[in-house]
């Protein structure tokens, strides 16, 4: 841009003298028109000398046109920023305000405040609190403290993640402590602050084991991951082991807890991102552990087998998620298999600063298992988010869920969440 | 007729400086001097910018540099991932919570910046308007091709 102000001035210039050449033409209004045009580049070119002129002097760090950029580096000093290290705690903030509304008196979970007998309310749901803290090059601290409402507008605290982590290089990234177990794409691609998620809420299957979900969502151990040499597949592992300690809430209002009393897991999950479509993950995963079926006899245990599979596509303004699921429970001692399939699919695409969204779910639970407050149930969701800004977000979300030998269920959500 | 030819061209003279300011140079892909990578495919370099690979072969941490909103590298950077600006924000924020990165990519103001950058920070990478890169900053390859080559295939 430097080296053309001056040919375009040049050229002005003897632009302007041939126009003074042919001033006495037949077609003064054409040449009219052409001295307006060259006087309207003249300023533009007048404009962007003045602009280079006033970045050159707010920038002193700018170099000059000709200047090498040895010179000006060794005389300037960097910026405390360009060192891109972050010594202290950074944190950062998620919250949400919800209203919900149920067309049965009684709703399914205690949970969020929505009170037995009540149809609708407002909560309040996760403020989350999530704190990261650089120890070295390689090492760092992350933690996710979530203040989370009950009943009657009390609040718990959870230690939802504290993580050492360790990423000795792509290959091998290590994390002690409490974690979200990699079941799938959506329980480590969104954990708990609502602001991230595109829906007012997780999908059933997805849930947090303590507000009804049926998975063991969270575990202490170890996780290593990383990539797989695996060229243009673009392969990445997960490794998993550790103790889950899940007790979930039935979801039919019965106030019961189901206490699962797991052994040891073993996760093993194998996800792609291939060169050729960027943003598309394809994975699976299984899960395995031991678990008590207190249902069955307080001294009934069953190996827990949990496999999935994804496909996600995230990019262009385009959200895809799909998961299937099989959980499968083998009594011990017995040739009993309990077999719970699950999937949900949902879809958004942006249009601006809104995104309407639609997500359909299935769940088929055996009546006999320890999820047997879930049963069948299935239907879909639709509704809409917009972002009012790149930190706050409302959604509304209409829900119809059918349930077996129940009566179907119809909720509208909405949902303001944010971040700070 | 005479007349109408000297129109002619002093209309086609007229537009040149329009076209010399309407040209688009091809954004460099610019590396520290001392970094042994000097080719990467365009999959590769996706997924340095946005965070999936956090490690140069040798070892060394990418620390990605970018410009400001509204830069002609910030587009080219935001078309390269796919994105919009606020999905980008809302990208590394997730990316942070998840504890993929420790923070977003560091926004700098100015070109002179980003060059200073690429000299004094080891495993740093910017998207840079190839006229403005200077020795001693590294232009990468993208898919086999240096800016200004045919096939180069950022712009």
């Amino acid at each position: 841009m430097r080296h053309v102000c001056p040919i375009v001035i040049a050229i002005l210039v003897a632009s302007a003298s041939s126009l003074a050449q042919i001033a006495g033409s037949s077609e003064p209004e054409t040449i009219r028109l052409l001295v307006q045009q060259v006087n309207e580049l003249r300023g533009k070119v007048d404009a962007l000398e003045a602009k280079q002129a006033s970045q050159t002097s707010a920038n002193p760090d700018l170099p000059a046109p000709d200047q090498p950029l040895e010179e000006s580096a060794s005389t300037t000093a960097l910026p405390n920023e360009l060192s891109h290290e972050v010594r202290g705690i950074q944190w950062r903030g998620f919250g949400e305000f919800n209203y919900k509304v149920l067309d049965q008196r009684t709703p399914e979970l205690g949970t969020f405040g929505s009170l037995p007998g009540s149809a609708g309310n407002f909560y309040s749901g996760d403020f989350d609190l999530f704190l990261t803290s650089r120890i070295s090059d390689k090492a760092s601290v992350l933690s996710e403290i979530v203040f989370g409402q009950g009943a009657a507008q009390s609040f718990d605290v959870d230690l939802e993640r504290v993580l050492l982590k360790y990423d000795y290089n792509d290959h091998l990234k290590m994390s002690f402590g409490r974690y979200h177990t990699g079941i799938g794409y959506y329980n480590t691609a969104f954990h708990s602050g609502k602001w991230l998620h595109t829906t007012a809420d997780r999908p059933l299957i997805m849930e947090f084991a303590s507000d009804g979900g049926l998975l063991p969502t969270q575990a202490i151990g170890v996780s290593v991951t990383g990539l797989i040499p695996s060229g243009k597949l673009g392969l990445n592992y997960l490794f998993e082991y550790g103790s889950s300690d899940t007790i979930r809430p039935d979801i039919n209002g019965s106030g019961n807890l189901d206490d699962e009393n797991n052994g040891n897991h073993v996760n093993l999950v194998v996800f792609a991102h291939p060169d050729a479509i960027p943003g598309l993950q394809v994975g699976a995963s299984v899960y395995h552990d031991k678990i008590s079926v207190f249902e069955l006899g307080p001294s009934v245990r069953a190996g827990q087998t949990i496999v999935n599979g994804h496909v996600v596509y995230v990019g262009h303004g385009i959200e895809f998620l799909s998961e299937g699921f099989l959980v499968r429970h083998a009594l011990e001692n017995s040739s009993t298999r309990l077999n719970t399939p699950a999937f949900y699919t949902q879809f958004s695409k942006r249009i601006g600063h809104l995104r309407p969204f639609f997500r359909y779910q299935y769940i088929n639970a055996s009546q006999r298992s320890l999820f047997e407050d879930v049963g069948l149930r299935y239907g879909p969701s639709f509704g809409a988010r917009y972002d009012f800004s790149d930190n706050v977000a409302f959604k509304v979300q209409l829900d119809h869920t059918v349930r077996q030998n129940q009566p179907d269920l119809n909720g509208l959500q909405t949902q303001l969440a944010f971040t700070f | 007729m005479r007349t109408n030819v000297n129109l002619f061209l002093l209309w086609m003279f007229l537009l040149c400086p329009l076209a010399a300011f309407a040209q688009k140079t091809d954004i460099a892909v610019v590396v520290n001097p001392g970094n042994p990578v000097s080719s990467l495919t365009l999959p590769q370099l996706r997924k340095f910018l946005a965070g999936e690979k956090r490690s140069w072969p040798n070892g060394q941490a990418v620390r990605v540099f970018v410009r400001a909103s509204g830069t002609r590298e910030r587009i080219t950077l935001l078309k390269l991932l796919g994105m919009s600006e606020s999905e980008y924000k809302q990208y590394w924020t997730a990316q942070v919570f998840r504890g993929e990165a420790q923070a977003e990519p560091l926004t700098l103001p100015s070109n002179g910046m980003q060059k200073e950058a690429i000299v004094a920070i080891p495993g740093a990478i910017v998207l840079m308007d190839s006229r403005d890169v200077k020795p001693p900053a590294k232009v990468v390859r993208v898919d086999g091709h240096l800016p200004g080559e045919s096939g180069y295939p950022i712009q």
